[in-house]
Formats: C-alpha cells, structure tokens, sequence
C-alpha cells in the first residue's frame, strides 16, 4: 500500500504540489486525473523518488523510499521514446539490468513479454524499424519487465490502434489480480471511469475531489436524465424544475433539482412537449471533470 | 549502486561500439595524426638523392674552378658528387644575353639552376642564385658558403698568408643544440621533433575530447528529448547514471587510444617516430588522463543544460577551441618557456593539460611545478564534478526553454 501524506513541492516561488494526501491499495487501480499542469507529472516524480518532495511523507508498505525502491517501481512515462538505433532485445536487457534482475531472467522475462504482446518477431530489430504502436509495446515492456509491485502508467493508451488498447487493457488487468498497486494518470475519462475504483482529481496542485468512484457519481450525480423530444417552440428554460441542460443534435442532457422525481417529472412534461426518448443517466467522469475544474477555475 | 554504474556503463560503450561513427573516427583520426607526425620526416629526409647540375656565370673568371673544389665535399649515399657545375661564362657576350640562353635552359630542366658572380673593383661581391622556385635554401646556402671561403681565401693568399693556415681559418666550428636532461643526461631531439611530438599529443587529447564529449552531449540530449531519461531515473540515481556515462564513453575514448597507441607503437619499430620523444611520459599521461576527466566531466553540466545539439555543439566547440591554444602559443613557449604569458596559461585549469605538455617537451619544469599544477587539475576537478552532477541532477528534467545562467545558478544553490 502506498501512503502520501501532506505532499507539497515548491519550486522557487512557484507551489506545484499544494498539501496532497492520498493512499492507493493494492490490487486497485488508482486514477490520478487533472487538467495540463495540474501538477501531476511532479506528484508522479515525488512518488517515483525522482525529485525529493519539499514537505510531508510517502511510504511503501510502510517504509519511507529507500534506495531499495528504485527496484520495485515500474513507470511508463507520457511522452515515449527508446534508444532509435538499438537492438529490441538490447533495449530490455539494458533496463532489466538497471532494475537487478540477472541477466538470465532478463532474457527470459523479455521473451516471455515480446511473446505475450505478439512482437517476439522483432527481438533483434532496431527500434526505429518498428511501428509506433509496436515501440510503444516494446516500452511497456521495458517498464514491467522487473515484475515491479508498484506501477505509475502515465497516458498508457495514447498511441494505440482500439486493439492493441484492448490488449494494453487486459495487461493491466491482469497486474491486479497479482496484487500490484497501480497509479493511472490519464486524460482519457472514459478509460479511468472503466478501470479506476478511486480516483484524485487535482488541479492547481491541490485536491479538487477524490474517494471512490461509485461515491463520487452518487455525490456529483445530481438528478440527470437524457430527453428526446420534438421541437415545439418550448423552452427548457420555462421548466423551474430544470438547473441546467445541455442540447446535443439527437438529445438533450438535463440536471433536474434534487428534490424533483424523474418520473413525476415526465408526466408534466409529456404535457406540453412530444417525448420520443427519456432516461435516467449517470453523470460520466468526463462531465464530472469538467464541471469541478470549471467551477475550481471560477472560485 | 557499483552494479548499476557498470550496466550504465556497459550500455553506453557497446551501444557506442557498434556505431559507424566509432569505426571511422578510429580509422580517420590515426591517418591524420600519421601524417602530422610522419611527414616532417619523410620531408626532412628527402635529401635530393640526384646530382644537380648547376650553371655558373663567372665574369671574373676565378671563382669557378673554386667553387668546384668547394661543393665537392657534397657527395651522394652512391659516391657520385651532388652537384656537378657547368660553366656558362662566354668571354665575349653580354651578360643580359647569357641570361636569356641560361634562363630558358632552367625552364628547359637542363639546369637545376645558375648562379651568377660578378666581382666589383673594391672586392666585393654580387651573386645571384637563379631557378624556377624559391626555397632551395639548401643550394643556396652551401653556394653562399663556398663563395665566401673562396673570396676570403683569394684576399688571404693576396696578403701572403700560407695555404695550411686558410685551411684552418676556414674550417668553422658549427654551434649544436643539446637541452639538458635530469640526471646529466642530454637530449639531441631537435626543435621540429619537440614540436610536432607536442603538437601531436595536444591534438590526441583534443580530438578525444572533442569525441567522448560530443558522445556524453548526444547521449544526454538524446534521453532527455525522446523522456527516456526519466525512465532511467526512476531506475537509479542521477549520480550513478552520471558515472556510469562518463565511465563508460571514457572507457570508449580509451580504447580508441589503445588501438591508435598500437599503430603508434608498429610506427616506433619503423623509427620514423623518434623513440626518445617517449621520455616525459609519465608526467604526460597524468596531463592526458586528468585534461580528460577535466573536459568531460564540463561537457556534462553543459549537456543537461541545453535542450538541442545545435545549442550543445556551439558550446562545445568553443570549449574545444580553447584547447587548441597551445598550438597558437607554441612558438613564444619553445623559444621562450619563462614568458610570463605561458607561466599563466600553465596554471590555468582549462590549459594546464596542453601547455603543461608542450614545457615538460622544451623545457626543465621543476617537479613542484608539475605536482603543483596537478593539483590545481584534481581540485578543478572536483568542483567541476560537483556543480556539473547538480546542473545534470535538475537539467535532465527540465525541458523546453533554453536555460539562462540565473535559473542555473538558482539550481546550484539549491
């Protein structure tokens, strides 16, 4: 279990990471989610030992980072790049050995990998001579390839065709049942709505909201419904019991007040407009998102 | 931590290894210092092994079978005479037309070349040494010689002198250089040898700089733009992942070095290279290896700074440059190695290496001098490792923005 407590980074006079706390639990995938420059690339490099924080705390099963660590954590970072004009094998090896393992187990390792993600054709190619998507395999690889036990993937899907995402997906998954505790940063909501269980959404280096998912939805969810209906010359706005709406070209997303029922909502609305679709939805992280940082901004 | 500098290390010098580029500068770089070092003496040996036919114009009509007598004491490795004379002196031509016929006989290669003599009344001489290029500063010189020991003789037997005793005017002492060695031992090596030995060494020591270092730039610069670098260190510290680099791109520049070392070596059997120009070789090893270290260990606080090779490159040629000034100073320090300017340069980190080279060649440096500017290398040394591994530690993460020296200083204090 990885543990933050009381984070903050300061550089010069600039605060990048104001007073963050979060714990992230094996076997669970943890979103860390924020706008451009929210300060998550600098939470990610405390977490990874790579700059010493200027306050607070991070453990590691309950030991402060030691040099040990180095080890034990694999980081696949946001922008990619590998040495162009090495060998794939090379390339594993090199990053195997500067995580301890043995030279035999990195071959071993690297070719269980290269098999498993169906690249094993281009072990002895150079780097440059595969596709973006294969290089981006190939980095993945070089990531996992010492069976860390905590994961940091930053922006993992950017770059891959909807296949090999699915493939990407089912690797992570797969890490989860081995009881890894993984960190997830990403833009993509979508996907973090998919494999997150808890997420932290900062921005501006502090905590905007944070928790479970499933909590966050039912706290964010408000009272949304999805209409479709045949223009009459009615405007939403007459509705009081409407908070707000946005209109798409086939719909038309609604937050109703809290204390409004849906259903009775319909009968009143059947009344005066043609209904041709009605549903309660979900707020998506996306929307939840975008609203928090909106208002964050507006604060 | 040891186990992960020698991976890095590792790692960079067989990745190096296996570039074109490493092959060819191993290839190139001997040609260049061979013909550096070789040439002189192919040139210097090039001791016109022909015989030379040479006109003489003599109106006074003494000189010529003189100079004959003169010059026969040049004689060939076959025993054949160099120079064999002919004389041009028509009693009843004009001078201006003997030029002519004489002129077109050189372009015609009949001639090597003409001298002309005409005496004046009070005895003294005109002598005009005509062919189709300057800098026979050979034949001209012994032709000078042999004129001069002729008129003196021709003035001494005038005045009654006895033959055995012009001999002995004539015969002259010649002034040879030696530099004294320590212990009483002496050197003959001559000026162009210490020279182009100095000047050879400073240019290995350049050109391993200049290579290693660009390596060091374009390693770092690499990671840093393709974000590697932050894979690598979240794998291990900044720290080690500077040693292993400079450890392992040193090692690449040493075995460069070996080889070429190696070639040097087969050279000194063929003894177109002097032997003796090896003696300060400890002292010049200590120079090479610490310059080395000095350069590097530079090269990498400025590769972390900068973003592009374009910026890296400006900088490194000019930190490269400063170590060619010993080639521009050379002249005022073989002839002079108490100039002040050159005592200053030689304690000088960024000079110490080469001019320290070039006086331990062409002078007696004292022992306190050496051990004092050694030190002063090691302490460079230091400080530079120290201040380069922090600017490394925060420019490998920080991209984007061309880096001026306030953020940079910012980051030293940190």
């Amino acid at each position: 279990m990885l543990i933050v407590k009381n984070l903050v980074k300061r550089f010069n006079s600039t605060l990048a990471v104001d007073n963050l706390s979060f714990s992230v639990n094996p076997g669970k995938i943890y979103g860390l989610l924020g706008p451009n420059g929210a300060g998550k690339t600098t939470t990610i490099r405390t977490i990874l030992n790579i700059i010493k924080p200027s306050s607070g705390e991070i453990n590691f099963d309950g030991k402060p980072i030691t040099y040990e660590y180095y080890n034990i954590i694999g980081y696949l970072p946001e922008e990619r790049g590998l040495y162009k004009r090495s060998k794939v094998i090379d390339v594993l090896k090199y990053f195997a050995a500067l995580k301890n393992v043995n030279k035999k187990d990195a071959v071993r390792l690297a070719d269980m990998w290269l098999t498993k993600l169906n690249i094993s054709n281009f072990r002895e190619k150079k780097i440059e001579q595969l596709s973006k998507g294969n290089q981006q395999k190939v980095q993945l690889i070089a990531a996992i390839i010492h069976n860390p036990s905590l994961l940091i993937l930053d922006e993992p899907f950017t770059g891959f065709d909807p296949i090999n995402q699915q493939e990407v997906k089912n690797l992570i998954l797969s890490f989860l049942s081995e009881g890894k505790t993984i960190i997830l940063s990403t833009h993509q909501m979508d996907l973090a709505e998919k494999l997150c269980e808890e997420i932290l959404l900062i921005n501006d280096g502090k905590e905007v909201c944070a928790g479970k998912l499933s909590n966050i939805k039912k706290r964010f969810g408000g009272n949304n419904i999805r209409l479709g209906f045949k223009e009459n010359g009615i405007s939403l706005k007459e509705f009081p019991e409407i908070v707000k709406f946005d209109i798409y070209s086939n719909y038309t997303d609604i937050q109703l007040r809290d204390d409004i029922i849906p259903s009775h909502f319909l009968k009143k609305l059947i009344e005066k407009i043609e209904v041709h679709h009605f549903s309660v939805i979900e707020p998506t992280l996306n929307k939840i998102f975008i609203d928090l940082i909106k208002d964050d901004i507006h604060k | 931590m040891m186990k992960k500098i020698i991976a890095i290390a590792r790692w960079e010098f067989l990745e190096k290894v296996k570039t074109k580029t490493f092959l060819i500068s191993l290839i190139i770089t001997p040609l260049l210092i061979i013909s550096f070092s070789v040439l002189p003496s192919l040139l210097f040996r090039q001791e016109a092994p022909r015989v030379e036919v040479i006109g003489i114009i003599d109106t006074s009509g003494i000189y010529f079978d003189n100079l004959e007598k003169e010059l026969e004491k040049y004689v060939l490795p076959d025993g054949q005479n160099n120079y064999v004379l002919i004389n041009l002196t028509q009693p009843n031509q004009d001078i201006e037309e003997l030029k002519k016929i004489s002129d077109s006989k050189v372009l015609n290669n009949l001639l090597e070349g003409y001298l002309i003599i005409q005496t004046t009344s009070n005895d003294s001489v005109f002598a005009e040494y005509r062919s189709n290029a300057f800098g026979n500063f050979e034949i001209v010189s012994r032709l000078e010689e042999a004129i001069n020991s002729v008129r003196i003789a021709q003035i001494l037997q005038r005045e009654g002198m006895e033959t055995n005793i012009i001999s002995q005017i004539q015969d002259r002492p010649v002034v040879n250089q030696k530099k004294i060695e320590k212990e009483g031992k002496v050197s003959d090596l001559d000026f162009l040898t210490t020279f182009f030995l100095s000047i050879v060494f400073i240019l290995l020591l350049m050109m391993m700089v200049i290579y290693s270092g660009q390596l060091l730039v374009r390693s770092i610069i690499e990671e840093k733009s393709s974000r590697l670098i932050e894979m690598l260190v979240s794998s291990s510290t900044p720290d080690e992942l500077l040693a292993g680099k400079v450890l392992g791109l040193s090692l690449l520049g040493l075995t460069q070095i070996a080889i070429w070392a190696l070639i040097g070596l087969g050279l000194v059997g063929t003894a177109l290279v002097p032997l003796n120009a090896f003696r300060n070789v400890l002292p010049m090893l200590i120079y090479f290896i610490l310059g080395f270290l000095f350069y590097t260990t530079l090269f990498v606080g400025i590769g972390s700074a900068v973003n592009t090779e374009q910026q890296a490159q400006q900088i490194t040629t000019y930190l490269s440059l400063i170590l060619m000034l010993p080639v521009v100073i050379a002249m005022p320090v073989i002839q002079n190695p108490d100039f002040i300017v050159t005592k200053i340069f030689s304690y000088i980190p960024l000079t110490i290496p080469t001019v320290m080279v070039l006086r331990l060649n062409v002078q007696n440096v004292s022992n306190f001098e050496i051990l004092l500017t050694i030190l002063i290398l090691v302490l460079s040394i230091i400080i530079s490792i120290k201040i380069s591994a922090k600017i490394f530690r925060i420019g490998i993460l920080s991209y984007g923005n061309k880096l001026s020296f306030k953020e940079i200083f910012n980051w030293l204090k940190e």
